[in-house]
């Protein structure tokens, strides 16, 4: 088994990187390409500490292998926002205290990221729902769904979009 | 290491899956096999990403779902409430997103909660083998499994599911809201006449090692109007159909308790 040389976008730039047989696609973000929002919480795809966005949609980069993200359009939280700006998500994150470890926080609004970009206007259930693979061992998760709560709504006044 | 390998076509995929034998894993989603693959493993690692089984296909009768569809996928595409509420209570939303309608099936116990859904709704299984398509009923292809383990019956390359001709229901009990291992699942899916029921298939995951058809219960509420007497017979029997095991997630004296709790709720909710 030899290393290859796999093309992928990442955060909006081309990317080609040489991966070892059976590196992740975590394993190419935080060590490779040194996007470290990507946490490496438990590695068995139950604690969403490494959400990233794949062609838009919420994976789990630790359960990914980097060969299959391959051609694959990939957004870390550093690529929420390409002049590096806080987003109106992440700043409803810091108005309502809803980081305290912030171990979880890059995930988790990775994941409210997504939940949003399809409900732009959640209830709150579908904030619970759309969060409920992703853990949070600080904050017992009410000062994170007000946050995504207040970002949703701050969305609807100025019709923008999640970040 | 394992190797991957990411086959072009179904039969060389069969074909590699024949070749190797036990050596050979199948990956689709990879949200259980990843997590149990380590560096110190030999063997291989068949892809399934690249053999156009992502696909749902919409016919008279029913769809004919592609094995490596993701769950959030198949929930979009399948207007039948239990397998909507099935697909919602595996993992969260990236684990959705990521593992398969075929994966899920291979899942080991406590895990594997669309199964009874598909048991629920009669599915049919087919397999691409060296030797060409086999199909074979859900429910054979569980009673096939040997200690917790599914048989090696070749590569599952799409699920048929008929239009149901009656009403289903699916319910998870499990220790919290999301994202969690069953305590127990159950699934029905009950055709009446009139005030009476002419059909039923009631199926259960998670407290046996594999997900299976409930013939007991379904004997005791066939010929019924799902009264009272008709459910608590349906509920004993399935108590006493199941085989739970004690892990971290439940004892096996709660799962059954849970059991015969369950199948009433799933019931009254069809009656």
């Amino acid at each position: 088994m030899e290393d290859k040389l796999i093309r992928l976008t990442v955060n909006g730039r081309d990317e080609a990187v040489v991966i070892r047989p059976l590196a992740t696609l975590q394993d190419v973000l935080r060590d490779t390409l040194e996007l470290t929002a990507v946490k490496s919480g438990c590695g068995q795809g139950g604690c969403g500490s490494c959400s990233v966005l794949v062609d838009g949609e919420l994976r789990l980069s630790c359960l990914t292998l980097a060969e299959r993200a391959e051609g694959a359009e990939v957004t870390t939280l550093e690529g929420l926002n390409e002049t590096n700006a806080i987003v109106p998500l992440q700043q409803a994150f810091v108005e309502n205290y809803a980081a305290q470890c912030g171990y979880c926080t890059a995930g988790m609004v990775v994941a409210a990221k997504a939940l949003l970009d399809r409900n732009p206007a959640p209830s709150r259930d579908e904030i619970v729902e759309g969060l409920s693979g992703n853990l949070c061992r600080c904050t017992g998760f009410a000062p994170i769904v007000r946050a995504v709560q207040q970002a949703a709504q701050a969305l609807s006044d100025t019709g923008e979009e999640a970040s | 290491m394992p190797e991957l390998l990411r086959p072009g076509s179904i039969d060389e995929a069969a074909d590699l899956i024949a070749r190797h034998g036990a050596a050979a894993s199948v990956l689709a989603g990879g949200t259980s096999l990843m997590r149990e693959t380590y560096p110190s493993d030999g063997g291989y690692l068949i892809g399934v990403d690249r053999l156009g089984l992502d696909k749902v296909v919409s016919h008279d009768g029913g769809w004919s779902v592609g094995a490596a569809v993701p769950l959030s996928v198949l929930r979009e595409a399948v207007p039948i409430a239990a397998l909507q509420a099935a697909t919602r209570e595996i993992g969260g939303p990236a684990v959705q997103n990521m593992a398969t309608v075929g994966g899920n099936l291979f899942a080991r116990a406590p895990f594997g909660d669309l199964a009874p859904a598909l048991l629920a709704l009669g599915a049919r299984l087919v397999f691409a083998t060296a030797g060409g398509e086999t199909t074979q009923s859900i429910e054979d292809f569980y009673a096939g499994w040997a200690d917790g383990a599914p048989p090696r019956a070749g590569l599952l390359t799409r699920i048929e599911i008929d239009a149901p001709t009656g009403a289903s229901a699916y319910m998870k009990c499990a220790r919290r809201r999301y994202s969690t291992p069953s305590v127990v699942t159950v699934a029905a899916c009950v055709e009446k006449d009139g005030g009476t029921v002419s059909g039923a298939r009631i199926a259960l995951s998670g407290a046996s090692a594999h997900p299976f058809r409930c013939a007991g219960a379904e004997r005791a509420v066939i010929g019924s109007g799902l009264d009272e007497a008709a459910v608590t017979a349906a509920a004993a029997a399935a108590e006493s159909a199941v085989e739970p095991q004690t892990d971290s997630v439940a004892s096996e004296w709660y799962r059954r308790r849970m059991t015969g709790v369950f199948v009433r709720r799933v019931l009254a909710a069809l009656a």
